[in-house]
């Protein structure tokens, strides 16, 4: 039986059976609703906030979900399972992870690896800088030989999810008589948002073309310089009123920070996630890397051919199903044995 | 008595430079940040923050304003991420002077960031292992002590020094380790686990020191170190590019020394060598020099001053020809060369264990990761053992006759040509020298043994914080 990987967002979870080839059969979003029987209304939970597992009585129902109905796991037949862990997981977490595992769901073998070293194993390498752009946060995590830089790395509590939150800000400005919910201002993020070519052009997007949309309840909402400002923000976080320099800065001082011998292999291969979709990221991204210092100037890398289209946005999952596809075989991960014997605090000795 | 097998203990070792933390049991610390920080005075930079306050979902940043109101309203900032953005007024701030504590608030939000903000744990559920200065004084063992248990209730806590880690970090019980750290340098002789203290010799030359001593000698020669944040590339014409001054007029003396301090280090680790033989204008004149390229993209040749700076540590006397550094000059005459401490080390311990400390000689500390660093002071010691007559005559100016007496000179003397037993042993891994002291408590903290030496928190309550005396030698 094909081990499962999961890979648990802010946003989206994503599972599927190890088979690096395809994208993961499941992409269902995290968010869960508590019906509540007295009629009122439903409650919305978020078990995954900032990409730790917060709230583990939603995780445990959504797990549940995911392997027994969505990928057909039959009880008393749990086969192996590989999850990822963002930057910086506390031990604590990791450990309560894999005590639900074998003890809730009875599961034969369990391994974690981080998210940074399974995006760069997608796109065939093992050394190299991930920035990892995601909904609830941003990690930037420099990768030699497979292991992580914890000195250097960095994470930001700044994702998607703020940058959704600007947008309805502005937009809420800019029109004032609409009335907008979040999954409305998150499908008008997604169509619209651009990035402007560098600072100079973002200011000139004052006089930009306004465009027109239609939500699905028929009103019509303008939206002009507000979808730049998403993709500024990025760049420029003092948009969204955070004392940070903008994420191309933040690299660069980050590989900086590592020891010289190995900035080429970090600036050759920085990996970007999600986000490629945003249009304009990454020539935007090449500008911002040319002002930088010559010495140290990162390089977007491109995926291998044969992988999928959009990589970029699962490719902690592909990563996954690789390492699953040599972890479980070689019988390096955490056995139901191993955990039986010593207890939830194996999963620090076997998985890096 | 705590039996603490299943939670692991964090070890914490706040440096004059930086602050390394981390879980018990690794092989590396997690949390490693520059141990200053940023204080922003005043009303108007409350205001001002206030609203980036709210919006800011870091929440080092709020915590420690509640809890400034007492200090005039100040807001701190704590972290390596926070210090390297450019705030109007702020002042870097160092809760360590001279290798003492001083300012025990700056202390306390330097811990919150890393048990928080870095590691992300809940002080209340595991036990501490602080490293401390060998010199550490009683009060101040009793003030941390205090601070842990009042403030964030450790279940359990251990105070070791900080070449007892270094020791056990290799694996030794008796050694001799010369700590090369930002602030100082500490040779601290230890026998069978416990420093002796009277042999204790420590200078205020460290990492640090020399990084000044880099700048001002840079500035001398008309290089000016632009901090990152005080310019900008512009894009003049398609390909080419000009750097601008940005103008900041807000910003504080000792943050843009900061940021200066923070290249010039940069450069000091990757250019610097120790020279293998005492440096003289004359010799190193025309050494061929070596390029480095500064952030701004200028482009620096740095010759003779590759190989001078690191031997101010070996002969400080050094520091008076670099121009700026004057004011260092009174100082001088009572700091001597790190061969020199060795020896008066040494040679204040007891006569039996003179010869296994001589075979032991341990180096760590960020300092020591310098090249070339061991060969030169191995080839120093011998030298000065070697001459019997140098020997003496350095010897005699150094020994404090209370102490000492002509018997023992002259059975020291005896054993002096022990030339081949001379070993300076160091780590090769340079990660593994800067953060031996962390190491060794991350090797002691997860010992089973040790687990009965902890000084527990109903042991606190019932006996006291002077109890640590008693508890952690």
């Amino acid at each position: 039986m094909e081990t499962l990987v999961v890979d648990a967002g802010s946003k989206l979870l994503k599972a599927g059976a190890a088979v690096p080839d395809q994208s993961p059969a499941m992409i269902i979003p995290s968010q869960m609703k508590r019906m509540v029987d007295d009629g009122s209304d439903d409650v919305t939970l978020d078990p995954i906030e900032r990409g730790f597992i917060r709230d583990w009585d939603a995780m445990e129902d959504l797990l549940r979900y995911v392997a027994y109905t969505g990928l057909g796991w039959e009880e008393g037949n749990e086969g192996n399972i590989l999850f990822t862990d963002p930057l910086s997981t506390p031990k604590a977490i990791r450990e309560q992870l894999v005590q639900m595992m074998f003890e809730t769901f009875n599961v034969s073998g369990f391994y974690a690896s981080e998210q940074a070293v399974l995006s760069l194993y997608a796109v065939g390498r093992i050394s190299g800088c991930t920035l990892d752009i995601g909904h609830g946060k941003i990690d930037i995590a420099p990768v030699l030989e497979g292991a992580v830089q914890h000195i250097a790395s960095k994470r930001f509590e700044l994702g998607g999810t703020d940058l959704t939150k600007l947008l309805a800000q502005e937009l809420g400005k800019s029109n004032p008589s609409m009335k907008l919910s979040m999954s409305d201002v998150e499908k008008l993020k997604e169509q619209h948002a651009k990035c402007a070519e560098d600072e100079i052009a973002y200011e000139k997007t004052q006089n930009c073309e306004i465009e027109q949309h239609t939500l699905p309840d028929g009103q019509v909402i303008r939206i002009g310089r507000e979808r730049y400002s998403v993709g500024e923000a990025l760049f420029q976080p003092s948009i969204l009123g955070l004392e940070e320099h903008g994420i191309v800065e933040q690299l660069v001082r980050i590989i900086s920070t590592v020891s010289s011998e190995n900035h080429r292999q970090l600036l050759e291969n920085t990996v970007c996630g999600v986000l490629s979709s945003l249009v304009g990221f990454e020539t935007r991204f090449q500008k911002e890397a040319s002002l930088c210092s010559s010495a140290i100037r990162p390089t977007l890398v491109k995926p291998p051919e044969y992988m999928q289209e959009n990589v970029g946005l699962y490719s902690a999952w592909v990563g996954g199903a690789i390492l699953a596809k040599v972890v479980f075989p070689q019988n390096q991960h955490v056995t139901k044995a191993d955990y039986d014997e010593t207890g939830p605090l194996v999963v620090h000795r076997k998985c890096f | 008595m705590y039996g603490g097998d299943e939670v692991s203990a964090i070890v914490v070792d706040l440096g004059s430079h930086t602050c390394k933390a981390g879980y018990a049991g690794e092989d590396a610390p997690k949390a490693v940040f520059p141990s200053v920080v940023g204080a922003v005075d005043g009303v108007e930079a409350m205001d001002v923050d206030a609203d980036s306050a709210k919006n800011n979902s870091n929440s080092e940043d709020s915590k420690t304003n509640e809890s400034d109101k007492e200090k005039g309203k100040r807001k701190l900032y704590v972290g390596s991420q926070a210090l390297n953005y450019r705030r109007d007024h702020m002042e870097i701030l160092s809760p360590i002077k001279d290798g003492i504590v001083s300012d025990w608030d700056l202390v306390d939000n330097i811990w919150e960031h890393a048990f928080r903000g870095c590691l992300m744990i809940d002080p209340k559920e595991h036990p501490m292992l602080l490293a401390e200065p060998p010199l550490n004084t009683q009060q101040q063992r009793e003030k941390a002590a205090e601070l842990m248990f009042e403030k964030y209730k450790v279940p359990a806590l251990f105070m070791a020094k900080n070449p007892v880690l270094t020791s056990f970090a290799t694996g030794r019980a008796t050694s001799l380790v010369v700590d090369c750290g930002g602030g100082s340098t500490t040779i601290s002789p230890v026998h069978e686990g416990y420093v002796l203290q009277k042999a204790v010799v420590s200078a205020p030359i460290g990492g640090e020191f020399l990084t000044d001593c880099l700048l001002k000698s840079l500035e001398s020669k008309g290089i000016k170190i632009r901090p990152r944040y005080s310019f900008k590339r512009k894009e003049v014409r398609p390909g080419e590019f000009q750097v601008e001054d940005v103008g900041v007029p807000d910003t504080t003396e000792s943050y843009k020394l900061f940021c200066q301090r923070m290249i010039v280090g940069d450069i000091k680790d990757s250019i610097c060598r120790v020279p293998d033989t005492p440096y003289d204008d004359k010799s190193y004149a025309n050494i061929p020099t070596t390029s480095y390229e500064l952030p701004d993209g200028q482009t620096l040749e740095i010759g003779a001053d590759r190989f001078k700076i690191p031997d101010v540590m070996f002969n400080p006397s050094i520091v008076q020809t670099i121009p700026g550094m004057e004011k260092y000059g009174d100082m001088i005459p009572t700091v001597r060369g790190l061969p020199h401490m060795v020896m008066e080390s040494i040679n204040k311990c007891d006569v039996d264990i003179r010869r296994e400390l001589y075979s032991s000689i341990l180096l760590a500390g960020g300092t020591s990761s310098m090249q070339q660093l061991k060969e030169r002071l191995e080839k120093d010691l011998i030298e000065v053992l070697c001459s019997p007559s140098l020997f003496c005559a350095r010897l005699l100016t150094f020994l404090d006759f209370e102490n000492g007496s002509s018997s023992a000179l002259f059975r020291s003397f005896q054993e002096s040509p022990h030339s081949a037993r001379v070993k300076v042993l160091a780590s090769g891994n340079t990660t593994e020298r800067r953060f031996s002291v962390w190491i060794g408590g991350s090797i002691l903290a997860s010992l089973g043994s040790f687990q009965q030496m902890w000084f527990s928190k109903s042991e606190y309550e019932e006996h006291g914080a002077s109890y640590i005396q008693r508890k952690c030698p």
